[in-house]
């Protein structure tokens, strides 16, 4: 993994504009994504994940706005992208699998038609043959017989309705796959499935993954490296590995305590108490410090920066490191 | 299918329950028709003829056997005879009469729902942009208008004051009839007032319901993602947006016929249009029974046809409706 990044972001900023308020739902991040890397984005909702999901694409929706920092693709400026180069990266080089497969499909049009425009908005001289001819490998790449391109969404399950879309983010050979929740409206069986169908379709093609969720055992599982967020900023970045047996930063602690373990002794669970802050009364220093059981003054006072942690070989934000 | 049948056994069902009242109600009010004449007549018929008033309106025998006859009667649509343009059948006067509002209302509701669908899928999609900030309050004042203030309007500034359009009479007098391109254009050049009078009070609705569906959709995930696929924005609207967001406003096509027949009724009264109003109104004004309860199955019948059709376009647009027969 010493090719470089596909992609590079750099002090991301995205505001939500309100009348009179203005509210930093992201502030300032930095991570890149390697190719052919899954790379997660962990932390409960609200901390900003999706919000930098949709920022990758330029998709962030009004009143969302992205007022600062850079995304680079493959070393190209996506945020100053003209609107017909934009048009043209969305799906071709970077395609979305979304949370709600129930929502994500249009309801009145049949799902060949879903998957083929697809491929017609990027290839407009594809004829119907090809297209078709490709939306049968994709259903077939994810099990679905072709046979049932011409059903309309309402008549698949949650789970095939899933895989339709992976099956559709697919359909250019991307780059980067964006997984937004893929698998949070599914029962877990069928989110068993689905990971590792995702997994087998990675190793096949190659593609980098940016990964989302706020189930920390799935994405540990999943992940090659995993960012922590919290209320919009990145607390820590580390191997997934280390993620689960060295955590650095206290958040991440309390995140690992959370969850239950797959295996092992039953362990008393700990939330983390309090809620996270809200984007228009945030805390002064470090943004955990109200809920962090270890913090010392300077926390209140001083916003930490990511620094190196030798023992994961990431990065951290917090004054307790240093 | 199976949805289509259950509302056409329902449509059956109130168009049963409908005429029955249509033939109960008269009979339930003090003095039948036949009883009118005689009166009027003051008596100086004789008692076969006052038989064969009786026979002719139907109201001679028992209540039962009236009502097998008036069922009768119907299947073989004889509405009886006409007292005012006696002894024209009433049927022929009703679908002579018929034919004329339904190019009123024809022509209306295509025009009406033609614009305002165009207008509210254009001021979605640039919500808050010129076109919605100007039309949109313009159109919301002259939805609040009604048919006949419009009809007077017009009527009073096209045919008064700078008399461009005809006032009266469907089409010129002196034509071949049939379908010809002068007959055409002659009866489109007549329907010009009667037909912007209903428009202009009635697209409004259809901007505004579409514009409202439009915007609500904008923020449905698949819209999301066919931006996410790199789609163009005129497939995103017209494919992913408009394509939901027509179906509601089709239901609500069929709930507003009745609003449609009425300003229709109206504005040939305004005009002078041989239509199903203005022939309503003469047989009120003449008491002639036959036809005004005929006109009101013909009304009946017209706002279930227009039901079932939006129930088969319905269908036919949106496929959850069809595996929910199905199902």
């Amino acid at each position: 993994m010493s090719d470089a990044p596909l992609v590079e972001v750099r002090n991301l900023t995205v505001d939500y504009v309100g009348a009179n308020t203005v509210s930093r739902a992201v502030n300032g991040i930095d991570f890149d994504i390697r190719p052919g890397e899954a790379f997660g984005l962990a932390g409960e909702s609200g901390c900003g994940k999706s919000t930098v999901a949709f920022a990758l694409a330029r998709l962030t929706r009004l009143p969302g706005l992205v007022s600062g920092g850079a995304v680079r693709f493959m070393g190209e400026d996506v945020l100053s992208f003209s609107a017909e180069r934009l048009r043209r990266y969305r799906w071709s080089e970077v395609s979305f699998v979304f949370q709600s497969a129930m929502n994500a499909l249009n309801p009145v049009i049949k799902v060949s038609e879903q998957i083929e425009d697809a491929i017609l908005a990027h290839r407009p001289k594809a004829s119907r043959a090809e297209t078709l001819a490709r939306a049968a490998e994709l259903f077939e790449l994810v099990g679905i017989s072709p046979r049932r391109l011409d059903d309309y969404p309402h008549q698949f399950s949650g789970g095939m309705r899933q895989r339709i879309c992976i099956a559709m983010a697919l359909a250019l050979e991307p780059k980067l796959i964006i997984m937004d929740e893929p698998t949070t409206a599914l029962d877990v069986v069928v989110q068993r499935d689905i990971i590792e169908q995702i997994c087998e379709l990675k190793a096949r093609f190659g593609f980098s993954v940016l990964f989302i969720t706020h189930d920390l055992g799935l994405m540990i599982e999943f992940c090659d490296r995993i960012g922590v967020m919290y209320a919009g900023e990145l607390v820590e970045v580390a191997p997934a590995g280390a993620i689960l047996t060295a955590p650095q930063h206290p958040y991440t602690r309390a995140l690992g305590r959370s969850f239950p373990p797959l295996s092992g002794p039953r362990v008393r669970l700990e939330g983390i108490a309090g809620s996270p802050p809200s984007l228009s009364a945030l805390p002064e220093g470090c943004r955990f410090s109200p809920r962090c059981g270890e913090a010392i003054p300077v926390c209140m006072r001083l916003a930490p920066e990511l620094r190196p942690t030798p023992a994961t070989g990431g990065e951290a934000a917090c004054h307790l490191l240093s | 299918m199976a949805f289509l049948l259950r509302r056409l056994g329902f449509y059956f069902g109130a168009f049963f329950v409908a005429i029955t009242l249509n033939f109960l109600i008269p009979r339930l009010m003090p003095g039948d028709p036949a009883t009118r004449i005689l009166l009027s007549l003051r008596g100086k018929l004789r008692p076969d003829q006052i038989d064969a008033i009786r026979k002719t309106y139907g109201f001679s025998g028992s209540l039962w056997d009236q009502y097998l006859q008036y069922l009768w009667r119907l299947a073989h649509f004889d509405f009886g005879i006409s007292t005012v343009n006696f002894p024209e059948p009433t049927a022929s006067l009703l679908f002579y009469a018929a034919g004329w509002t339904l190019v009123l209302v024809g022509a209306a509701t295509t025009l009406s729902f033609g614009i305002g669908i165009t207008m509210g899928i254009w001021s979605a999609w640039r919500r808050g942009g010129f076109f919605d900030t100007f039309f949109t309050p313009i159109n919301v004042m002259l939805n609040a208008f009604t048919p006949a203030v419009v009809a007077l309007l017009l009527w009073y500034a096209f045919t008064m004051q700078w008399p461009i359009f005809p006032l009266g009479r469907a089409h010129e007098m002196n034509l071949t009839p049939g379908f010809n391109l002068e007959t055409l254009l002659s009866v489109a050049w007549h329907a010009v007032l009667p037909v912007a009078s209903i428009v202009i009070v009635s697209f409004g609705a259809w901007h505004l319901g579409m514009r409202n569906t439009m915007i609500n959709l904008l923020n449905e995930d698949f819209v999301l993602l066919a931006k996410a696929k790199g789609l163009s924005d005129r497939r995103i609207r017209n494919r992913y947006v408009a394509r939901n967001a027509i179906l509601p406003q089709i239901t609500s096509l069929a709930l507003s016929i009745g609003f449609v027949l009425g300003g229709a009724f109206i504005t040939e009264v305004v005009f002078n249009y041989p239509g199903l109003g203005k022939f309503t109104l003469n047989a009120i004004q003449t008491r002639d029974y036959s036809f005004i309860q005929a006109q009101l199955i013909l009304l009946t019948m017209s706002v279930l046809v227009a039901n079932l059709a939006s129930d088969v376009l319905n269908v036919i647009l949106d496929p959850r409706l069809r595996s929910a027969g199905r199902a």
